[in-house]
C-alpha cells in the first residue's frame, strides 16, 4: 500500500498532537489546581498589618474589628477608623502606622486585596456559621500565625458541601452539630 | 419548465456553488475533478518529512507542558475590598435601613417606607403606620424607584440658547438671570405666573406665599389632569359645604358605583381597597358586601362587581332620576317621599322605561332599587369624579334620602391648600402671555403644554415670555423654556404633607443628590431672597424643621422638645394630632338638581379616562410600569380606543384597527380594542399617553388624546358626546399578554371553568353548602410514595374573594427580584419577564361578561413536572417545600418551561437589560438599583418565582442569631407585602395554627388543575359572587 500524507496525518501527526494536548492538559491540572482555586494566595497588601501579632500575640478577638461577622452576611473589613480606635495613641511613630494615619486623616479608601472570595452565583452568609458555633479557622485557616494573610482552604462548592455533608466528622469541636443544608436554595438564588 | 430556464441549462448549469464554476474557470474544473488537494494523497517518506528525532520531541514536549504549567501559576487577582473610611453608624453591611418618608408620585401622598441597602433606595413599600395606606403602597409607587435611577434625568442646569438648543449652563447664571426677570416683571407691573400640580404640603405652600409677598404679581395656578372638581362643586351646591367626605367603605352592605373606578382610578384605590376588601374575606364570607357597578368601559371596579349594568356616562342621570323616582316617589321612603318639587323634577323618570332604553334587565335595576331600601343607612351610591355635576348633585340627593349618609366618614376628611385654578384663570393667563401682561412663567415640576387642552394654545404662548421649568427630566413644557432646571427626586427631599385632617407626612431624603439637582422649593427660596449666594444644601431643610418648630410644634402639645418631637415624628414618618375633619351638612332637596334633564343622545360618546399605570404621563419613561398590564385588556405599552364588540362590528373594524375620532374641530387616530362589556357607542380612551418629550422609553408610547380635551369640556371635562367615529387607514398592532378568549366560539368559551382554573360559586351556594366547592374538587390518588416534609414547608395561599386584579403585587415583585423591562416588541413574542401574573378570564356573552382574575406564580408543586425533565438538574426541590432554580447550573433548554402546566417560567432569551432600548437599563445609575440580594439574570437561563427565597434566607439568618427555630410567620413575600386587599397569605402549612394552613383548610380552597396531581403549594380561595 502506498504510503501518503494522509496516512502521516492520521498515523502520526494526530495521536502526537493529542497526546501532548492530553499530557499538558493532565499536568497543568494538577500542578496548578491550588492556584485555580487560590489557594496559598498571599498578596501584598496597602498596609503591612500582621494578624500574627494582633490576633496572635496580643490575642484580641476577630470581633473587635470584623464586627458585623454575627450580624450580617459579610464580616466587614474594619473601617481605618477602627485601626484608629487604638493607632491614635499606640506606635504612632511607626511607618505603617504613618501611612494609616495619613489614609485616616485624608479620608482616603484604603484597598486591601481581596484574599478569600465565594464565586459570584453563591450567597454566603457570615452570620449563621459564627452564629452556630463554627469558628473562624474552619475556614480561613490559622490567621493568628500569619504575617500576612494566606487563603489556606479552598471554597469551592466541594469545599462547602464536604463540610455541610459531613458536619459531625469535620467540626467536631462544634457541640451537636448537625448536616448544614445541601439543597440548591441554600447558596443559589 | 418553461423555455428560459431550458435555454439556461444549455450552456451553464442552474445550480452552481461559487463564482468560478457558474463561469466555469479552468481552475474550478480541475479542482472538482480532484477529491483531495493537491499532494495530500502522494507518497511520503517520514524522513523526509520531519526533521525531529525523538531525543528533540521529548525535549519539547517537556518543555511545552512546563511552559503551560508555568503560565498558569498564577493567581487570579480577586480585586479589592475597600472598607468605609469612618462608617456611618447606621450602616451594617449587608443589611438592609429602613426609612419613612412620602411618596409624591401623586396628590395622595401616601406613607412609604424605603429600604435601603448601602446608602441606596432599592425598594418602596407603604409605612405600616401611615393611617391611610396602612403598609400598602400602589404600582406607581412601587416603580418610582426607576424614576430615581433613571440615566435620562438631567444633571445640571440647562439653558437654551437661541437656535443651537440647549447647553449645560450653573445655577448660579440661572439664578441671576431668573431673579433679574423677576425683578423686571415686577418693576413693569408684570405678572408673575407660578404653575404646578396639586400642592399637597404646607410648607410648600408658605414658600409659595413667601415668593408671591417678595414678588408682587406672581400668582399660583395649580392643575390635574383629572381631579374632584366636579364632585366637590356638586357637593358645595347640594350641601353648601366645600369638603367631600370620606367613604367608610368598609362599613357599606351595599355599593353602587356609577362610572366610578373606586378600585382603580377614582380617588385613593390602595385605601378604598383595603376598605373593600375587608368585606371580601373567604373566612367570613356571610359578611359579604354587594357591589354594583353601572359603567361604560371596562373597570377593575366593573370586573370585580356581582352586578355590572353597562350605561353611557351620559345616561347615568337617568339612572339615578329613576332611582330616586323609584325609590323616593313611587315606594315613599325618606323625608323627601312628599317633595312636590323633587317629584316634578324626576318625573317621566323610571326604572322599567330605563331598562328598557339601554336595554338592561329590568329585574336587576328592581333588585337593586330593592337592594337600596332594604340596605338604608348601610348603603353607598358613588359617582365617578368625570361625570358631570348633575349626576353628582342627583346621587348626594339619594344618598341623603336613604340615611347613607351614615358612611360618610367623620374621623377624616380631605385637606386641600391650593384650589385648582380655573378656567377662567387659564384664560386670563394664557391672554396675559399673549398680549405681555405676564412678564415671567416658572413651571414648578409641572408640564401644562401636554396637559392643558390646546384650545388653551398654552404652547404658542409660552414661546413670547421668559420662563423657566423645574423638572426632573426634559418634558413638553421644559423643552421650550429659557432655563430647565434640573430637581431633586422624592427620594432626596425634604417635605411635609397634610392631604387628611389630623395627619402629617414627612418626607426625608434618604440618599444625597445623585447630580447638581436643588430641590424644587429651594429653588423658589433662593430666588425669594433674590441673592444667588443664598443655596445650601440644607436651605429648604433649615425652612421646613422651623416652620415645625414654630408652628407645628407649639399646637401639639406634646411634652417633648422640639428636637425629641422632630426625630420621633421623622423616625414614624407620620405624625397624627387631632384636628377637627371638616363637618357636612344635609343635601338639600330637589331644589339642588336642575329640573332640564338631558338625557343621552345616540351619538358617538368619547370617554377620557385615566389610566392605570403611568399617571397624567408623568411615568411615562418607567418601563416597569408601561410594562404592566392592563387589568382588563392586559395591552401593555399603549392606550387605545376600547370600544363594545358590537360597536365594531357596525363601524366595520376589528381589532388593531385604526378609527378617527373627531369632533369639536379636533382629530385623533387610535388603534381600536374589541373590549367585552363596553356599553354600545362608547369610545373610551386613556390619557397620559403620546408624550413627546419623554425620553427614549417613553417618548412616542401610545397616542396623545388630551388633544381632544376642549376648555368648556363637553358632557364633563373629561366626556364629550357627539363625536363621529370611522374606520381610518391602515393598522397598529396592540400587544397583549393573554387574548381575549373568543366568547362564542364553543372550543374556548368557558375553559376556565371546564379546566377548573377558575372555581366560583355565589354566596347562596355556599349558604346552602359551604362544602360545594369541596365536592367538586378532584382527589387524586397515587401508588407512589409522597416526600414527608418535616420542619418549615413553604405555602401559600390567595383569596380569589379579594383579589381585584390590580397589579401592584407585579409591579412590588418586579422590583425586589431584579426582572427587567423586555418592551412591546418582546412581550408580543410572549417574552414578557413578571414573576407573578395576573390572568384574566371573561365569560358570558362579549355583551354582558363576567370577569374573573387569578394571580399565577410557580405553583412549587411537590411532584413539579419541571424538575423531572431537566437535564442537567438545574431545578430540583428543596427540603422546605420550594422549587429551586440554579442558574448558573441552567443550560437553557427549556424543558422545563415545556413541561410546566402553569406556563410561569420566564426564559431570558436575550440579556434583556442589554438588548431593550440599546441597553438604557445598563447604563450607570441603574446598576444601584438591583436588589443585593438576587442574581442579575443573564441570556439563556430560565427563571421564576422563588417564593422571595432571599427574604426566607433572611429571616432563617434572623432566627439563628436569635437561637431560635424558623417560623413561617417570620417570611413576608413582596407581592404578600404589597397586596393593598390583603389577598395573598404565606407561611409555614406544616404549623396548623398558622394562617397560610386556616387559608388552605377553608371551605373555598383549591389548587389549580388538581387532576394532574403535580400538588401545587399556592393554593387559591375561590371567589364566591354576592348575587
Amino acid at each position: 500500500m502506498k504510503k501518503s500524507f494522509l496516512d502521516y496525518v492520521l498515523k502520526i501527526r494526530l495521536p502526537i498532537v493529542l497526546f501532548v494536548a492530553l499530557s499538558s492538559f493532565a499536568l497543568t491540572y494538577f500542578v496548578s489546581r491550588p492556584e485555580r482555586d487560590g489557594v496559598g494566595y498571599e498578596p501584598e497588601q496597602p498596609i503591612a498589618f500582621s494578624h500574627k501579632l494582633h490576633a496572635g500575640t496580643m490575642a484580641i478577638d476577630c470581633k473587635y474589628c470584623h464586627a458585623d461577622v454575627t450580624k450580617s452576611r459579610h464580616a466587614m473589613v474594619p473601617p481605618v477608623a477602627t485601626c484608629m480606635n487604638c493607632h491614635s495613641v499606640a506606635r504612632k511613630n511607626k511607618p505603617e502606622i504613618i501611612k494609616l494615619t495619613q489614609y485616616f486623616a485624608e479620608g482616603k479608601p484604603l484597598m486591601w486585596k481581596r484574599i478569600h472570595k465565594v464565586p459570584d452565583f453563591a450567597y454566603f452568609n457570615h452570620s449563621v456559621h459564627v452564629n452556630k458555633g463554627i469558628e473562624c479557622q474552619s475556614c480561613h485557616g490559622n490567621v493568628q500565625e500569619m504575617d500576612v494573610v494566606r487563603q489556606s482552604n479552598s471554597f469551592t462548592m466541594a469545599n462547602c458541601l464536604d463540610c455541610h455533608r459531613n458536619a459531625p466528622t469535620v467540626l467536631t469541636y462544634v457541640p451537636n452539630v448537625k448536616k448544614g443544608p445541601d439543597n440548591c436554595f441554600a447558596c443559589h438564588r | 419548465m418553461d423555455k428560459t430556464n431550458n435555454d439556461t441549462a444549455g450552456h451553464k448549469s442552474r445550480y452552481w456553488k461559487s463564482v468560478g464554476q457558474y463561469s466555469q474557470n479552468a481552475d474550478a474544473s480541475e479542482a472538482k475533478a480532484r477529491e483531495f488537494m493537491q499532494g495530500v494523497t502522494e507518497d511520503f517518506s517520514p524522513d523526509d518529512m520531519s526533521g525531529i528525532s525523538r531525543k528533540q520531541f521529548l525535549a519539547l514536549l517537556s518543555a511545552s507542558a512546563a511552559f503551560a504549567a508555568a503560565g498558569c501559576t498564577n493567581y487570579r487577582d480577586k480585586g479589592e475590598i475597600v472598607p468605609y473610611n469612618k462608617k456611618p453608624e447606621e450602616v451594617t453591611l449587608g443589611k438592609a435601613n429602613y426609612y419613612a418618608s412620602t411618596c409624591a408620585g401623586c396628590e395622595h401622598a401616601c406613607g412609604i417606607l424605603i429600604k435601603t441597602r448601602e446608602g441606596r433606595p432599592i425598594k418602596i413599600d407603604g409605612n405600616p403606620d401611615h393611617p391611610v395606606n396602612q403598609g400598602k403602597i400602589c404600582a406607581k409607587g412601587q416603580a418610582s424607584i426607576l424614576n430615581l435611577y433613571d440615566p435620562e434625568r438631567l444633571k445640571e442646569p440647562q439653558q437654551k440658547f437661541s437656535g443651537m438648543g440647549f447647553g449645560k449652563t450653573t445655577w448660579k447664571t440661572a439664578d441671576t438671570a431668573v431673579v433679574a426677570a423677576l425683578r423686571s416683571a415686577v418693576h413693569n407691573k408684570k405678572e408673575i405666573a407660578v404653575i404646578t400640580h396639586t400642592i399637597g404640603s404646607p410648607t410648600t405652600k408658605k414658600v409659595l406665599n413667601d415668593f408671591c409677598a417678595a414678588y408682587p404679581g406672581a400668582k399660583v395656578y395649580s392643575y390635574e389632569v383629572f381631579t374632584n372638581d366636579v364632585r366637590r362643586k356638586a357637593w358645595k351646591h347640594s350641601t353648601g359645604t366645600d369638603t367631600f367626605p370620606l367613604i367608610a367603605w368598609d362599613k357599606a352592605k351595599l355599593i353602587l358605583t356609577l362610572e366610578a373606578d373606586i378600585l382603580g382610578s377614582d380617588g385613593n384605590y390602595i385605601e378604598q381597597t383595603r376598605l373593600f376588601a375587608q368585606n371580601r374575606d373567604a373566612a367570613n364570607p356571610r359578611s359579604f358586601s354587594r357591589l354594583y357597578a353601572a359603567e361604560a368601559g371596562m373597570t377593575l371596579t366593573g370586573m370585580n362587581a356581582d352586578h355590572r349594568l353597562r350605561v353611557r356616562p351620559d345616561a347615568q342621570i337617568e339612572l339615578v332620576l329613576s332611582l330616586i323616582n323609584e325609590i323616593v316617589v313611587n315606594r315613599k321612603t325618606s323625608r323627601f317621599a312628599n317633595d312636590a318639587a323633587l317629584a316634578a323634577v324626576v318625573n317621566g323618570y323610571s326604572i322599567g322605561s330605563f331598562a328598557k332604553k339601554y336595554s338592561l334587565s329590568e329585574n336587576t335595576l328592581k333588585c337593586l332599587a330593592d337592594d337600596l331600601v332594604a340596605h338604608t343607612g348601610e348603603a353607598i351610591v358613588y359617582a365617578g369624579s368625570t361625570l358631570p355635576e348633575n349626576v353628582h348633585t342627583a346621587v348626594n340627593l339619594l344618598n341623603e334620602a336613604l340615611e347613607n349618609s351614615a358612611l360618610y366618614r367623620k374621623d377624616q376628611s380631605a385637606v386641600s391648600h391650593i384650589e385648582h385654578a380655573a378656567r377662567e384663570e387659564w384664560e386670563a393667563l394664557i391672554a396675559g402671555l399673549n398680549s405681555g401682561a405676564v412678564g415671567a412663567v416658572i413651571h414648578f415640576d409641572a408640564n401644562p403644554v401636554f396637559h392643558l387642552a390646546p384650545e388653551y394654545g398654552y404652547a404658542d404662548a409660552l414661546k413670547k415670555v421668559p420662563s423657566v421649568a423645574l423638572v426632573e427630566s426634559q418634558n413638553e413644557t421644559s423643552s421650550l423654556c429659557t432655563f430647565v432646571l434640573p430637581i431633586h427626586h422624592a427620594f432626596e427631599s425634604w417635605n411635609d404633607f397634610h392631604t387628611r385632617t389630623g395627619i402629617f407626612s414627612l418626607q426625608q431624603p434618604v440618599i444625597n443628590p445623585l447630580y447638581d439637582t436643588r430641590q424644587k422649593e429651594a429653588a423658589l427660596l433662593v430666588w425669594t431672597a433674590g441673592n444667588t449666594d443664598a443655596y445650601t444644601d440644607t436651605i429648604y431643610h433649615g425652612y421646613l424643621k422651623s416652620r415645625w418648630q414654630q408652628e407645628v410644634h407649639p399646637a401639639m402639645n406634646t411634652a417633648a422638645d422640639f428636637s425629641a418631637f422632630w426625630y420621633a415624628s421623622l423616625e414614624n414618618g407620620v405624625v397624627g394630632f387631632t384636628e377637627p375633619s371638616a363637618s357636612f351638612a344635609a343635601a338639600g332637596a330637589a331644589v339642588s338638581i336642575g329640573t332640564n334633564q338631558n338625557g343621552a343622545s345616540d351619538s358617538f360618546i368619547v370617554m377620557l379616562h385615566d389610566n392605570y399605570y403611568i399617571g397624567d404621563g408623568r411615568f411615562a419613561n418607567n418601563g416597569w410600569l408601561q410594562e404592566m398590564t392592563h387589568p382588563a385588556s392586559k395591552i401593555v405599552w399603549d392606550n387605545y380606543a376600547a370600544i363594545a364588540p358590537a360597536t365594531a362590528k357596525a363601524l366595520g373594524v376589528k381589532n388593531y384597527d385604526l378609527i378617527e375620532l373627531s369632533g369639536h374641530g379636533m382629530k385623533c387616530l387610535l388603534p381600536v380594542y374589541e373590549q367585552a362589556g363596553m356599553a354600545e357607542r362608547v369610545v373610551a380612551v386613556a390619557l397620559g399617553y403620546g408624550r413627546t418629550v419623554a425620553g427614549t422609553v417613553g417618548t412616542g408610547v401610545g397616542v396623545d388624546a388630551q388633544k381632544l380635551l376642549t376648555k368648556a369640556g363637553g358632557v364633563s371635562p373629561w366626556l364629550y358626546a357627539d363625536f363621529s367615529v370611522s374606520k381610518g387607514n391602515g393598522t397598529y398592532e396592540l400587544v397583549s399578554t393573554q387574548e381575549q378568549h373568543s366568547l362564542d366560539d364553543s372550543f374556548v368559551k368557558d375553559l376556565h371553568f371546564k379546566r377548573e382554573i377558575i372555581r366560583e360559586g355565589t354566596l347562596a351556594e355556599y349558604e346552602e353548602h359551604p362544602g360545594f366547592i369541596q365536592d367538586e374538587r378532584h382527589k387524586p390518588t397515587t401508588i407512589t410514595k409522597s416526600v414527608v416534609y418535616e420542619g418549615v414547608k413553604w405555602a401559600m395561599s390567595i383569596d380569589l374573594n379579594k383579589c381585584t386584579g390590580c397589579g401592584v403585587c407585579t409591579a412590588s415583585c418586579n422590583v425586589e427580584n431584579n426582572i427587567p423591562v423586555v418592551g412591546k416588541d418582546q412581550v408580543r413574542r410572549g417574552r414578557d419577564m413578571a414573576w407573578i401574573r395576573i390572568d384574566r378570564y371573561f365569560s358570558g356573552t362579549p355583551e354582558e361578561p363576567t370577569v374573573s382574575v387569578q394571580p399565577m406564580l410557580c405553583q412549587h408543586c411537590d411532584n413539579a413536572p419541571c424538575e423531572n425533565v431537566c437535564p442537567v438538574v438545574a431545578t430540583s426541590h428543596s427540603p422546605d417545600g420550594l422549587n429551586q432554580m440554579a442558574y448558573n447550573r441552567c443550560v437553557g433548554t427549556r424543558y422545563c418551561s415545556n413541561n410546566c402546566p402553569f406556563k410561569v417560567r420566564r426564559f431570558n432569551f436575550y440579556d434583556f437589560r442589554d438588548q431593550f432600548a440599546d441597553g438604557i437599563q445598563q447604563e450607570a445609575p441603574l446598576n444601584m438599583m438591583h436588589n443585593p440580594e438576587v442574581t442579575v439574570r443573564s441570556r439563556g437561563v430560565m427563571e421564576k418565582c422563588t417564593f422571595c427565597i432571599q427574604r426566607i434566607m433572611e429571616a432563617r439568618q434572623t432566627a439563628i442569631m436569635e437561637n431560635r427555630p424558623l417560623k413561617g410567620s417570620d417570611v413576608t413575600t413582596a407581592c404578600q407585602q404589597a397586596c393593598p386587599a390583603q389577598a395573598i397569605v404565606f407561611g409555614d402549612m406544616n404549623d396548623k395554627d398558622s394562617a397560610v394552613s386556616q387559608a388552605i383548610a377553608n371551605d373555598l380552597g383549591y389548587s389549580v388543575l388538581e387532576e394532574l396531581n403535580v400538588r401545587p403549594n399556592v393554593t387559591y380561595r375561590a371567589r364566591l359572587k354576592n348575587v
